[in-house]
């Protein structure tokens, strides 16, 4: 991997940072700004030198979308009205179901995308939140990682939801058995979506505060 | 970190703010020296891409950003896929799913599935289109090209099209026991545009569409 470090000179090597020289990083596009600019000359985006009530925020996305959760998992995430007798089955029933009969791929997809990844998510960024709120002894790199982990695993959570309204969407062309979404299904949905926003609310400026100088080299 | 380092960064910014960058990831100042295209400068705390520039980026994102509409809008037309079962045959196109799945509140599915798979990711290739067009013709940005870029990249986590086919994949496994499934033209259209979405994705620097987009009046 080819790294070309910007700066290059070496008196340089120690980290400056914008709010270090009272000026806002713009959090988009990185324009550098005087202290008292509130909108970004490149990108028009808010300045803030960090994300008002950032931690607020994520916190109460996160037990929205935690309590969503709930139903999520004990609500019927589809019904199979086979000849007029309805039976529905939960996610990890449905997990189940395809241990049972052998399809361990299927089986494996919805574990990780309906199960592991949403609850891990929710415990990663309450673990996150809670190492900045409380500037707990976490390295930077630990806590970067867990931050790419919500920022780019969370929304494949939703396959599941796809899943749901595809088969929904396909089965009603067969008369004798049709599929309906549950409950569960949009219970899910909302909860990924509001975690989704949670991590968006998450300032990864604020990451770095703790421990300016510890870099990640 | 000196107060000599310091002053360094005050005299250049007295001079060009903009020969500054502040990591939008964690907020470590860096003198913005362009590198080629092809290399990649990444902050030197904590290594956020801050340069990715790209041979021919406004071509090739426009370029692609077309091509992804049309297969988009030619996707939409044929069959998404094909269903058998004790003798029948039947075919459904994306829209017919969606409009099937559209009752009461399962619209609210309907809605989720058009949004994240169709309507958002062909708002962000046409707010690209709009935005790198009159750039890549070497005239000045567009009106609000900065608020239309803006909400482009902000709508980035939100288009879902390759997750879509994931779930495809499992609905059709799903699905095994009780019919036969095929898949129509328009299935293996979108597995073009899922990839074709990853190229455009790909050929944005965004730093190298904000330094032209900066240099239009506010």
């Amino acid at each position: 991997m080819s790294l070309d470090n910007l700066d290059t000179d070496p008196k340089v090597a120690f980290m400056t940072r914008a709010i270090d020289m009272g000026w806002i990083g713009c959090h988009t596009c990185g324009t550098v700004h005087e202290g008292d600019q509130t909108h970004c000359r490149t990108c028009s985006a808010q300045l803030h030198s960090r994300l008002p009530n950032s931690l607020q925020q994520t916190w109460a996305w996160l037990i929205t979308g935690a309590l969503f959760l709930i139903p999520a998992n004990m609500l019927p995430l589809l019904s199979n009205l086979v000849l007029g007798h309805n039976e529905g089955h939960t996610i990890a029933e449905g997990i189940a179901i395809f241990f049972q009969t052998g399809d361990y791929f299927v089986a494996i997809v919805i574990l990780v995308a309906s199960l592991l990844i949403p609850f891990s998510k929710i415990f990663v960024i309450a673990i996150l939140v809670l190492s900045i709120q409380f500037r707990w002894q976490l390295d930077n790199k630990t806590r970067l990682l867990l931050y790419e982990f919500v920022e780019f695993i969370g929304r494949w959570s939703m396959i599941d939801v796809f899943v749901v309204a595809l088969l929904a969407g396909l089965v009603k062309l067969g008369a004798v058995i049709s599929i309906l979404p549950g409950t569960g299904a949009i219970c899910f949905a909302l909860s990924v979506i509001f975690t989704m926003i949670a991590a968006l609310r998450i300032d990864s400026k604020t990451i770095w505060d703790a421990h300016p100088k510890d870099t990640i080299e | 970190m000196t107060d000599h380092d310091n002053d360094t960064y005050r005299a250049q910014f007295d001079q060009d703010p903009d020969s500054l960058i502040a990591c939008p990831a964690c907020d470590t100042l860096h003198k913005a020296v362009p590198v080629q295209a092809g290399h990649i400068a990444r902050c030197t705390q904590c290594h956020f891409k801050l340069m990715d520039p790209k041979p021919d980026t406004l071509t090739r994102t426009v370029a692609l950003s077309i091509t992804a509409s049309i297969l988009m809008v030619t996707m939409l037309c044929f069959p998404f896929l094909t269903i058998s079962q004790a003798g029948l045959t039947g075919e459904v196109s994306m829209l017919e799913i969606i409009f099937d799945l559209s009752h009461g509140w399962y619209n609210i599915l309907a809605v989720l599935v058009a949004a994240f798979v169709l309507a958002l990711p062909i708002v962000r290739m046409i707010a690209l289109i709009y935005v790198m067009w009159p750039l890549h013709q070497g005239r000045p940005p567009p009106a609000a090209a900065r608020q239309v870029f803006l909400f482009a990249e902000k709508l980035n986590p939100w288009a879902m099209t390759e997750i879509f086919i994931v779930g495809t994949v499992v609905a059709l496994i799903k699905m095994m026991g009780l019919a036969t499934i095929g898949f129509g033209i328009a299935f293996w259209l979108f597995c073009g545009l899922v990839v074709v979405i990853a190229l455009k994705n790909a050929a944005v620097c965004r730093w190298t569409i904000w330094t032209l987009i900066r240099k239009s009046p506010l």
